[in-house]
């Protein structure tokens, strides 16, 4: 969650498995939309050695429609590439890394951006550096300042940045994927009559003190969007070419070939929690455009049928409207086509009739202050909140899951009452259940944790 | 140290003659995989290429790719004659029994 192990294949294939996708107007730079798009997912800050970096063999993507085909029309791509100054040592660094240019620094990996509009391929950057991980104390002894000093400014007022952050998606993943437990309101599972459960408990969150890869851009508005159209559509893609031979006589993988999707992420929890297992992996593979494949797991999600199994009568007016076999028109304009003007006061985020998982962002409605924001959203009256883009603070897993229980389905259907239940669905996380702060400049991620201080 | 893109292109020229054999393997009726470093001229002027592609805004950033990269083939069905061949970032598909036939000879 939110998209991390999500599909069988890409399970086994971290540095190519997208997490999560952000994209929401900068607070602190207004003109101008931030995108980031996260990557290598559950990182164990001790993770040395050979400490996690992004594939030199992956081509990661930032997409934008901004037509509401579903198709791209601006796509960022990121490549990799990483140098070991001394293969004769055994360590990632052989001293303190205190600037980006530390000859300590035994693994470095730089990185290129381009972008491609219109079919027309651009170079933004080149050899651009991305920090080392966070080790400890001897080894970054001020992680901040070096990975503050990897933020880069590119031409076009464009600014980047590559490498490991804080894991800012907070989840109770151990409780949620135990037959759909959520503690807070684990006392009314049905338990499956193990009596496993005597009382609600306080959530935990699984992803406190892990790391991610994150790719973040800030782009000027002007730049993404087009004259009427002020809503995008964002999603990442990673991509590997098809063929991967290992080459024993010198060790390393050749690859060849076209480049083939292998991981996709617009909208949080649509591959994991909606699409069948034996169709995420396909689901990876595809465009946005062909989502209308999918479009049925979207309008009766499964997980709408178990919540009243698993929490026995506390959902009767969802098991009804399952029952019913009407589709959720609500859960396809949140998450595939955006949601049309009049149902919400002062709002809108429809990109159009196409059917396509992307993150939605009416990038003229602006920045919430920090004060005045709902980690919900749109169901907290934030209009600025997902599904409007995604922030790196929004309780993404309360609102999906309060959506899915029904809270906003009295939007297309007024006779339907929602479960009172459902507007206080949650794994019982907040943004404080985050030990790394987030930021409140770019990338906005919180500093990575280090392995000394997290060993385990 | 090179950069990892210096370590593959020297790898690369020094491979060219020791990588004319195929390796992999490749059985009558089943997929196979073979690697050669033939350039690309090196290819059958008789091998009619039936489809070929690339991979949308991923081959934009890719198209420079040169003909000293790997070669290689994908028999996909020995019995049709059914093969891939990519290189660099394309991929050319073609149908050719003779040389599937050989292919499939050589994996034994």
């Amino acid at each position: 969650m939110s998209s991390h192990r999500e599909a069988p294949e890409i399970s086994k294939d971290p540095v190519a498995d997208s997490t999560d996708v952000y994209a929401f107007v900068s607070p602190d730079a207004p003109s101008t939309v931030t995108l980031i798009a996260n990557y290598i997912p559950l990182q164990g800050p001790a993770g040395g050695p050979n400490f996690y970096e992004f594939g030199d063999d992956v081509l990661y993507e930032i997409h934008i429609d901004n037509n509401g085909d579903g198709h791209a029309d601006i796509s960022y791509q990121f490549t990799f590439h990483t140098t070991v100054r001394d293969p004769d040592t055994f360590l990632y660094n052989v001293g303190p890394i205190e600037s980006l240019g530390s000859t300590n620094w035994n693994r470095v990996q730089t990185y290129d951006v381009a972008v491609v509009r219109g079919g027309s391929w651009h170079g933004l950057g080149s050899g651009l550096p991305c920090p080392p991980c966070n080790i400890g104390p001897l080894s970054t002894p001020d992680y901040g300042s070096l990975a503050a000093a990897a933020v880069n400014t590119l031409g076009g007022g464009i600014k980047v940045f590559a490498g490991q952050r804080a894991e800012g998606f907070y989840v109770d993943l151990g409780a949620i994927f135990d037959l759909g437990d959520l503690r807070p309101f684990e006392n009314l599972h049905a338990q499956y009559g193990l009596g496993a459960f005597t009382g609600p408990a306080a959530g935990v969150n699984a992803t406190n003190h892990l790391n991610v890869h994150s790719i973040a851009i800030q782009v000027p508005i002007s730049a993404l969007t087009i004259s009427g159209h002020p809503t995008i559509g964002v999603w990442t893609t990673a991509s590997r070419q098809r063929v991967r031979l290992w080459d024993a006589d010198n060790g390393e993988n050749v690859n060849s070939g076209p480049y083939h999707q292998v991981s996709r992420l617009g909208n949080p929890l649509v591959n994991e929690v909606l699409i069948p297992l034996g169709k995420k992996d396909l689901w990876n593979s595809l465009p946005p455009s062909d989502d209308k494949l999918f479009a049925s797991y979207v309008t009766a999600p499964g997980l709408a049928g178990l919540l009243p199994a698993l929490y026995p009568g506390v959902f009767p007016n969802l098991a009804a409207q399952v029952a019913s076999g009407k589709p959720r028109a609500d859960l396809e304009a949140i998450l595939l086509t955006g949601i049309p003007a009049g149902l919400i006061a002062g709002f809108t985020n429809l990109t159009g009739s196409v059917l396509a998982d992307m993150l939605r962002l009416n990038t003229s409605i602006p920045a919430t202050p920090a004060d005045k924001q709902s980690i919900y959203g749109l169901l907290g009256g934030d209009l600025a909140g997902f599904p409007n883009g995604r922030r790196v603070t929004d309780d993404v897993v309360a609102i999906e899951l309060r959506a899915i229980a029904g809270v906003t389905y009295p939007l297309v259907n007024k006779s339907f009452t929602p479960d009172a239940a459902a507007s206080k669905l949650t794994d019982g996380l907040t943004p404080a259940s985050v030990s790394s702060s987030y930021l409140n400049s770019f990338p906005y991620l919180g500093v990575p944790y280090s392995g000394f201080d997290n060993p385990s | 140290m090179p950069s990892q893109d210096a370590k593959r292109a020297a790898r690369a020229e020094r491979g060219l003659s020791r990588r004319s054999v195929l390796q992999g393997a490749a059985t009558a009726g089943a997929a196979g995989l073979a690697v050669t470093a033939f350039g690309a001229a090196a290819a059958s002027p008789a091998l009619a290429a039936t489809s070929s592609s690339t991979a949308g805004s991923a081959a934009a950033a890719h198209e420079e790719a040169g003909h000293s990269d790997p070669i290689v083939v994908h028999v996909r069905n020995a019995r049709t004659g059914d093969i891939e061949v990519f290189s660099g970032t394309s991929q050319t598909r073609l149908r050719d029994k003779d040389l599937a036939a050989r292919i499939a000879r050589a994996a034994r």
